[in-house]
């Protein structure tokens, strides 16, 4: 009996797993996603797509679709957000299919060129008429790349916006704070790709991990719920003795993290703890505490923990978060704008422009006469719903963007249906109980083969001394 | 009387600060002069957190050895502690050259830096690299090649290492006040020195110095260290989990345990209660003997375990003749010492400083053992080092003369 028991649980775990797929648009994209099977991936297929054949060869991605095979005749596009649209367009079948039978589907790209800007939003379209979860992981390009790619980026941003469950946008600005002032151009792009292909990875061991506490795609939703805000994201592991505490230094200190300083104004945290079946108890609570210095009380934590018997001695700490950044809501209102000005080039869809650009200005004239404070909320969301932008004629009911300074983004989830309400209300947010370790609450933790030895010992081994 | 010969240790210890100050007689012996002391704050588990409280701490125990010393300290040598301290063992070996066969001074020296040369963390700094024996050609146990004959010196070091910055801290805090650093010691070697006599260390023997936030153990065997290291749990700790669980001040806490702890169980009539006085005469609460003991001992045994396990991962704990000396303020506890040679399966017993005459006092008492383990290992360093200044001049013109 005992050892059915065994073999039915075991197919039944792996049968859990739920089918992701790793969509890569564009010749950045695919460095990344270069990067991200070169590092090793589990439990996720791989698709590159590119309209640049010669890329595409190259590239390590086992499945590859080829995008406008006579459109641009296996070149690039040039840099032509339009070309790389249509390119798209000409290849849809090729990529539904290749986007078949994927719950989850993660799309990457550097937004900016042609294949990337054009053809990513419509990518994550198709992702998502396939009825899957559609996370986009994007690059928007550097300053000194120019004005016009930057303004192509955001607007493709824009787009995705609208089409994907959530976008992580990483800055290659930010990024290239990061490397040292001397080192090498391809150094900073191979940063970008690196802190991709961490967070993708992280991500996907995230979901598949059969945790204890479990981390679903509604908490992972919530936690990246301020659109094209900025993304805090921190991956970390440690082996040492002192692993908790390591682990979680490091994922502090990732490039997207600032140190912690930023999670302060976040209002959910997600944070997954993965390790050997050595992980104690008393790790997680100093890692848990640890981090609650860094976040506010008033942050939903959104907890998870899993055993994964792989990992070994190592101790993994995920965090993931996003913050409406101000600057960002700011120039969110002229994107449409844009979306409109830029499209002086397009041949497609030009019957519809500018009739559309015409309705928007209206609506936002309309609205922001009786209630001139709240200036981007009311004004995105008919915009955004009655004009479906540019490129996409999209028959998918575009979610509303909420993309706001985050007093307010709070009580957009307020109102955001009660079904949201009643997700979280199941999800159990483990409340630790303060474990006091007095004088020494401030100092560094003393762990010793798991156990933390600043409590007491009577209290760890549980022995009632009154 | 020549000047140099007088040394200072200063410890910066979890609970307090001392500062001793001695002097080397020609014929080895050493010589208290003084010693100052301040309570320390700012100190957590044998590391700096506090950098300006820290410092005015140490300031104030100099000035304290000063006055009671009648000396004016100018350098000193240092203590370091902390849970970052690391050490191993690791075995240099270089070839003597075709055309000679004979070992020289300058192979002896290359051996050591050969030794050294081994990965450690990139923020780690070595510490120490003690010799533990060479090995000519496969002869084991030589004490001194320079001299002998042979083609292949190979040479056994223990090497203490750790991490660069926090060490760095302890001696920014010296220098800031301005004193000189003259060497830093890793606090357990340096306790070792004094615990142990020669015979002991040959004999094999283990130091434990539990002091207030640290404890730091040094294992020798057959006259050289074999295992070192530093556990961060001390008397701090033990404190922290009286005054959690009898549920009493931290300050009470510590009265508590100096004046009535012990780690003996069932030794003490049911139900035999301490009263504690309340400072303002008030009737304070009672509190039973055997949980007071309970607490004491669960953390000792606990900390006495880690210990034992951590020396287990390698034999030298069988090598271990003389038994095991407990030293630093906590083995002042009553009944430590049965309880480690409960644990450790050796004789146990307190050990202070020896080999040492001047103030009785502060030769006595344990807590001391590492800051005249410092003046001991710096009369060492002394002796093997030529005499500074006047005495080097003298020293060479005596040597011209010869």
């Amino acid at each position: 009996m005992i050892q059915l028991n065994k073999n039915y649980t075991l197919p039944d775990r792996l049968a859990d797993f739920i089918p992701i797929k790793i969509v890569s648009v564009g010749g950045a994209g695919l460095n990344a996603l270069d990067r991200i099977v070169l590092d090793g991936l589990e439990r996720a297929d791989v698709v590159a797509i590119n309209t640049d054949v010669q890329s595409l060869t190259s590239a390590v991605a086992p499945h590859k679709v080829q995008l406008g095979r006579s459109v641009t005749r296996g070149l690039g596009a040039g840099g032509d957000p339009e070309l790389g649209y249509e390119a798209a367009v000409e290849s849809a079948e090729e990529i539904r299919q290749a986007l078949a039978d994927a719950r989850a589907i993660f799309v990457c790209a550097g937004l900016g060129g042609g294949t990337g800007s054009g053809a990513t939003p419509y990518v994550a379209q198709l992702a998502r008429e396939a009825g899957a979860l559609v996370i986009a992981f994007v690059t928007l390009p550097f300053a000194f790349e120019g004005r016009r790619r930057n303004a192509q980026a955001r607007e493709a941003l824009a787009r995705l916006d609208e089409v994907a469950h959530a976008v992580i946008c990483f800055e290659n600005d930010r990024m290239g704070e990061l490397t040292p002032p001397h080192a090498g151009i391809h150094q900073a792009f191979a940063m970008a790709d690196i802190t991709i292909s961490q967070s993708v990875r992280s991500i996907v061991s995230l979901i598949q991990r059969p945790g204890f506490i479990r981390i679903g795609f509604d908490d992972l939703l919530s936690a990246l719920r301020p659109h094209n805000g900025r993304c805090l994201f921190g991956y970390g592991e440690s082996d040492s003795d002192n692993r908790a505490h390591e682990a979680l230094t490091q994922a502090l200190k990732n490039p997207l993290m600032d140190r912690g300083r930023m999670l302060s104004d976040a209002t959910n945290v997600l944070v997954q703890v993965a390790g050997g079946p050595g992980m104690t108890l008393s790790e997680v609570e100093i890692l848990m505490q640890e981090l609650c210095r860094h976040v506010s009380d008033q942050t939903q934590i959104l907890f998870g923990a899993a055993v994964d018997g792989r990992l070994g001695d190592k101790l993994s700490v995920t965090i993931i978060s996003s913050l409406a950044a101000e600057e960002e809501s700011v120039s969110r209102p002229r994107e449409p704008g844009i979306s409109s000005s830029g499209s002086v080039t397009p041949t497609v869809v030009e019957q519809h422009e500018p009739v559309q650009a015409k309705i928007e200005i209206e609506a936002q004239e309309i609205v922001i006469e009786p209630a001139p404070p709240e200036e981007d909320t009311p004004f995105e969301e008919p915009a955004m719903a009655e004009a479906p932008p540019a490129a996409i004629p999209a028959p998918s009911i575009p979610k509303p963007v909420i993309s706001r300074p985050p007093e307010k983004s709070f009580a957009a989830n307020k109102e955001k249906a009660p079904a949201e309400k009643s997700v979280q209300a199941k999800q159990e947010i483990l409340q630790f109980e303060p474990v006091t370790r007095g004088r020494f609450e401030k100092s560094e933790p003393t762990i010793v083969e798991g156990e933390d030895l600043d409590v007491p010992t009577f209290l760890r081994k549980n022995i009632k001394v009154k | 009387m020549a000047n140099n010969n007088l040394m200072v240790g200063l410890e910066i210890g979890t609970s307090k600060i001392c500062v001793v100050v001695g002097e080397g007689r020609t014929d080895g012996t050493l010589k208290i002069l003084g010693v100052g002391q301040a309570p320390s704050r700012g100190v957590r588990k044998g590391e700096i957190v506090d950098f300006e409280t820290a410092m005015k701490c140490v300031h104030e125990a100099v000035v304290d050895a000063e006055q009671k010393s009648d000396v004016m300290i100018r350098s000193v040598y240092v203590a370091v502690a902390g849970s970052h301290l690391q050490s191993f063992n690791n075995r240099g070996c270089v070839m003597v050259p075709e055309d000679r066969d004979e070992i020289d001074e300058q192979d002896v020296e290359d051996v050591k830096i050969n030794a050294r040369e081994v990965s450690i963390p990139t923020q780690n700094a070595f510490l120490h690299s003690l010799i533990q024996h060479y090995h000519v050609d496969g002869q084991e146990g030589v004490l001194s090649p320079a001299g002998m004959f042979g083609q292949k010196l190979e040479a056994d070091f223990h090497i203490i290492h750790g991490v660069r910055t926090r060490i760095q801290n302890t001696i920014r805090c010296v220098k800031e006040l301005p004193l000189d650093v003259e060497d830093v010691v890793f606090s357990g070697l340096a306790s070792a020195q004094v615990v142990l006599t020669q015979h002991q260390k040959d004999l094999g023997a283990l130091v434990i110095d539990m002091g207030g936030g640290t404890t730091d153990y040094v294992l020798y065997a057959d006259g050289a260290v074999r295992q070192s290291g530093c556990l961060a749990v001390g008397g701090d700790h033990i404190t922290n989990d009286i005054s959690m669980g009898l549920r009493i001040p931290m300050a009470r806490a510590e009265k508590l345990k100096i004046e009535e702890g012990s780690c003996i169980l069932g030794n003490c009539l049911p139900g035999e209660m301490i009263l504690l006085k309340d400072d303002s005469g008030f009737a304070g609460k009672e509190i039973e003997r055997e949980t007071l003991n309970t607490v004491i001992y669960l953390r000792l045994r606990e900390a006495l375990e880690l210990l034992k396990r951590r020396l287990d991962e390698e034999t030298y704990l069988n090598y271990v003749g003389a038994g095991i000396f407990i030293t630093g303020g906590c083995s002042l506890l009553n009944g430590i010492d049965h309880l480690a040679s409960e644990i450790f399966e050796l004789p146990a017993c307190l050990a202070r400083a020896q080999s040492t005459s001047g103030i009785t006092s502060a030769v006595e008492n344990p807590q001391f053992a590492t800051a005249i383990g410092l003046v001991k290992f710096a009369q060492v360093m002394h002796s093997d080092r030529p005499p500074r200044g006047l005495g080097r001049i003298f020293g060479k013109l005596l040597g011209g003369m010869r």
